[in-house]
């Protein structure tokens, strides 16, 4: 065992010390392949470089698999920054190879909270995505999602552990989640501050001006009105004003103003439009989106709040222990029916089979397995938009008795009656082939993963389990 | 029953010259300024109308082919809930190229959001707001400063208006070049609240609208009531606009007049205005009238009196009318007063009620007669029939009392300076600068 300082050597970007093995990387490395990262206990990122050091670290902590994202990652030569990801998702930071001794220690310590996680899948994307989030969480000994200003957001905050999985233009997105996971009792929100959203693009970057009622345009001169109490001349300063000197003299009675307060006073406030030659006092407050450039009405922006989120009993035991999520947004797609409707038929369809034995009916599970690579790029409407397509599909495919139910975004049962599963396993793979075509067209030649599994009803099972036999290949 | 004999043998036993000597003020002042004045120049004024007729027609087609734009001004404070009836009485206009500027006066209710609203939704066209409250003739200058017109319409809030009134108002000034601005009538709308309402209903029918139709005829019309009068802009401009008040109505007019226009008074152009309903509140009111006049007429305007470069004769005349009959015979009458008094003591248990009759007699039958010239009316004549006696005692000691209290406050303490009707803040300078 190497546990002498002495001993610490960079031998081809790799360090050995106390049986763990460190890659560092650095600028001599491709920033576009982390996979040569894989089987490394831990990693050494150069963070001399703040934009590679970034680039790397999101590829790092954004990757799907937990051998990279809840990997240790150390950052050496680190310069102070505000990037909120390379602020927070990092493990430690070292100035020398010699702190890989403390170093190693944190990383035992991620190592023995790893082996403590359950693995369980869970069938939706914002399911995936919490749990990825609380798995880090646990990892590291992180109780708090706390949202910190940036600049790069597009709504101005952002929450790193959840946020490096999204661009930052995808930060609305994060709400969303953040909002799925309160709703599903895994953390307990705690007002922070509200941000004020485009209607258009969901941008917070937005610029606020005061513009013409008339025409919108933000060209404008302001001019305090002067009330020249001895003759009651009451106009803008200009007409006070001369080309002369610095005094005020009244155009009507052509006094020296002295005193304000005494001899006069400026009882308003008056814009003349340089764009539409109109005057106004109550001006219409505009926002211009920095990101679509729409003009918005500032009471049509979308105000959301931003909390700081606390893990609850739940949350903090998910990532242990996993948790059931439930599938409300699935559940009023046209053309399916919900989960416990489908247990119930299932139970009645298993009476009949009982008694006609000669009636087959099989169930099936419909998996889309990198789904949610796609639904991060067309949001949630995208999302909504493309099951009911699927829906729309497989609806054309199978018989008017079939039923289909969502389990989750990413997962639907169907029941096919009088369907051996022979010819069921024929169904589903043309369904497949067909989905995968739909979403190949209509999503820029997105290349989604179909799985499924048909399996005939088995009279001497009960509903559920004979659902969750169906699920367990995929989810266990 | 006695003294009801000895009344009517005391009357019938009256010389004329007898008559004449214990109603000298009666006869010789207001019955000559208040009748036979006012007749003489009304039935002229009519028998005259068919020949202004042609003139009348050709300045309304000219009217109509320019379209000229007009500013309706209305600064007010805390007159929000007025401005949405306004704005909809005045959408129902014969003419319609008009602005509507509304000024609030640094209203502490919910004018600003109501005006807001208004001008949102397109039924006024500028609306500004001072945060500080600065007298309404600040208000009506911020008005003017922002106008765009051709002619300037002063109205005020509370008020409604006829259908052509608009219309009526600006005609003269297409038949009449010389003209600088036009009043128009104003009718009591609440004549029907209470007994003081509907005695001033009586007073704006006979002695303000017949008296206006007279004095225009004659030439010495001096208050256009800032309930409803019209403007040219360049008069306005030239004169700098109103200055402060209170009386700023009679003030802007007397300055136009001195500009060399003329004014005239339009019976056609009719609006309809609430009138204090209590006689306190009247009382307020007709204190603050009556003390402008000391305050404009005798001091601020008295180089109407000199025979300088813009010495006119009809301004000299109308002011000379006015304190004449306003202010001087107010204090004659205490002399009338006295010489009863002290020359027909025993007599005086007759002369009182004799000279209520003979009041009331002659305000009926002016009433009766001055019907036939009005343009139109609000009320009919009869409704005001029962109240007639009353006016003698509301015109002959009524007012005349108020007048009088108001001219010494006035004359002696400038009490004007005071009235809360002006921020604190220009009253100390129009004071102090004696404006």
């Amino acid at each position: 065992m190497n546990t002498s300082t002495e001993n610490i050597k960079v031998v081809d970007h790799k360090i050995n010390y106390n049986n763990l093995v460190f890659y560092v990387i650095d600028t001599t490395n491709s920033i576009l392949n982390i996979d040569h990262t894989m089987g490394y206990d831990a990693l050494i990122l150069d963070a001399s470089d703040p934009e590679y050091a970034r680039i790397v670290l999101k590829k790092i902590r954004s990757h799907y698999n937990p051998e990279f994202y809840l990997k240790p990652v150390f950052l050496l030569n680190f310069k102070e920054t505000k990037d909120p990801l390379l602020n927070n998702m990092h493990d430690g930071l070292m100035t020398s190879y010699d702190q890989v001794v403390t170093m190693s220690e944190t990383a035992k310590r991620i190592f023995l909270k790893t082996t403590q996680l359950d693995n369980q899948l869970i069938p939706s994307f914002e399911g995936q995505t919490v749990k990825k989030v609380l798995n880090y969480m646990y990892t590291r000994d992180i109780r708090t999602l706390k949202p910190i200003v940036d600049l790069n957001s597009s709504i101005g905050y952002t929450y790193p552990e959840l946020s490096i999985n999204f661009t930052n233009t995808e930060e609305p997105q994060v709400l969303e989640i953040l909002e799925w996971a309160d709703r599903e009792g895994l953390i307990w929100p705690d007002f922070y501050e509200r941000v004020y959203l485009c209607n258009n693009c969901n941008s917070g970057a937005l610029s606020y001006r005061e513009v013409c009622p008339h025409c919108n345009s933000s060209n404008s001169k302001s001019e305090d009105l002067v009330h020249h109490f001895p003759c009651a001349y009451i106009g803008p300063i200009s007409d006070f004003q001369n080309n002369i000197d610095n005094s005020l003299n009244c155009p009507k009675c052509n006094k020296t103003l002295r005193h304000i307060g005494i001899d006069y006073d400026k009882p308003s406030v008056i814009h003349h439009c340089n764009n539409c030659d109109q005057n106004y006092q109550d001006a219409f407050i505009k926002s211009k989106c920095l990101s679509c450039e729409d003009d918005i009405d500032v009471k049509y922006l979308v105000p959301r709040t931003v909390n700081i989120y606390k893990l609850t009993r739940k949350g903090r035991s998910a990532a242990t222990s996993g948790f059931l999520s439930s599938s409300q947004e699935v559940d009023d797609i046209f053309g399916t029916i919900n989960m416990q409707t489908l247990k119930i038929m299932l139970h009645y369809e298993l009476e009949k089979v009982k008694e006609s034995p000669a009636q087959k009916t099989s169930i099936a599970l419909v998996h889309l397995e990198n789904v949610f690579e796609l639904y991060n790029k067309i949001g949630k409407k995208g999302e909504r938009k493309l099951l009911e397509e699927l829906v729309a599909v497989v609806r054309e495919n199978i018989k008017s008795s079939d039923v289909i139910a969502f389990e989750s975004s990413s997962t639907l049962y169907l029941m096919l009656t009088n369907t051996a599963s022979e010819n069921a396993e024929q169904k589903l793979k043309n369904l497949s082939a067909l989905t995968e075509n739909l979403i190949k067209k209509n999503f820029n030649g997105f290349k989604a993963n179909l799985l499924h599994k048909v399996k005939m009803l088995d009279t001497d099972k009960k509903a559920e389990v004979q659902l969750q036999e169906l699920s367990k290949d995929f989810f266990a | 029953m006695d003294y009801l004999d000895e009344f009517f043998n005391y009357i019938s036993s009256v010389s004329p010259a007898k008559l004449v000597r214990v109603f000298w003020f009666f006869f010789f002042f207001e019955f000559v300024r208040f009748f036979l004045v006012d007749f003489t120049t009304v039935l002229l004024w009519k028998l005259t109308a068919v020949f202004r007729k042609q003139r009348v027609r050709e300045g309304r087609n000219l009217f109509w082919a320019e379209k000229p734009l007009i500013s309706i001004i209305v600064p007010g404070k805390n007159e929000g809930k007025h401005i949405f009836k306004l704005a909809n009485s005045l959408k129902e206009q014969t003419y319609q190229n008009f602005e509507l500027i509304v000024i609030d006066d640094g209203s502490d209710d919910e004018t600003r959001t109501i005006c807001n609203s208004l001008k949102k939704n397109g039924l006024i066209d500028i609306f500004l707001s001072n945060d500080v409250r600065g007298g309404k003739a600040s208000a009506a200058n911020l008005g003017l400063r922002y106008s765009s017109g051709k002619y300037i319409i002063h109205m005020d809030a509370d008020c409604s208006y006829d259908r052509d009134a608009v219309e009526n108002i600006i005609v003269p000034f297409y038949y009449d070049e010389k003209l600088g601005a036009v009043g128009g009538d104003v009718q009591v709308r609440n004549y029907r609240e209470s007994l003081c309402a509907s005695l001033q209903a009586i007073e704006y029918t006979d002695t303000i609208s017949i008296g206006r139709i007279s004095q225009s005829q004659l030439g010495i019309y001096r208050i256009i009531s800032g309930a409803f009068g019209a403007f040219k802009k360049d008069a306005l401009d030239s004169v700098g606009g109103w200055d402060i008040g209170p009386g700023l109505d009679g003030d802007i007019t007397v300055k136009v007049r001195k500009m060399g226009y003329e004014i005239h008074f339009e019976p056609t152009a009719i609006c309809q205005t609430n009138v204090p309903v209590t006689f306190k509140a009247l009382i307020k009111q007709r204190l603050r009238w009556d003390k402008s006049l000391i305050r404009f007429r005798l001091r601020k305007h008295r180089d109407v009196f000199y025979p300088n470069e813009s010495f006119r004769i009809s301004n000299f005349v109308s002011f000379v009318e006015n304190i004449t009959y306003s202010l001087v015979l107010n204090f004659k009458w205490y002399f009338y007063l006295i010489d009863m008094v002290l020359n027909f003591t025993s007599r005086l248990i007759f002369i009182i009620p004799m000279n209520f009759i003979l009041y009331t007699i002659n305000n009926y039958f002016k009433f009766i007669v001055f019907s036939l010239f009005r343009q139109r009316k609000n009320v009919k004549a009869e409704y005001f029939m029962l109240y007639m006696p009353l006016m003698a005692l509301y015109f002959g000691y009524f007012l005349r009392l108020v007048r009088t209290y108001a001219y010494l406050q006035e004359l002696i303490f400038r009490r004007s300076y005071e009235d809360s009707w002006n921020p604190e803040k220009s009253s100390r300078q129009a004071k102090s600068l004696k404006l």
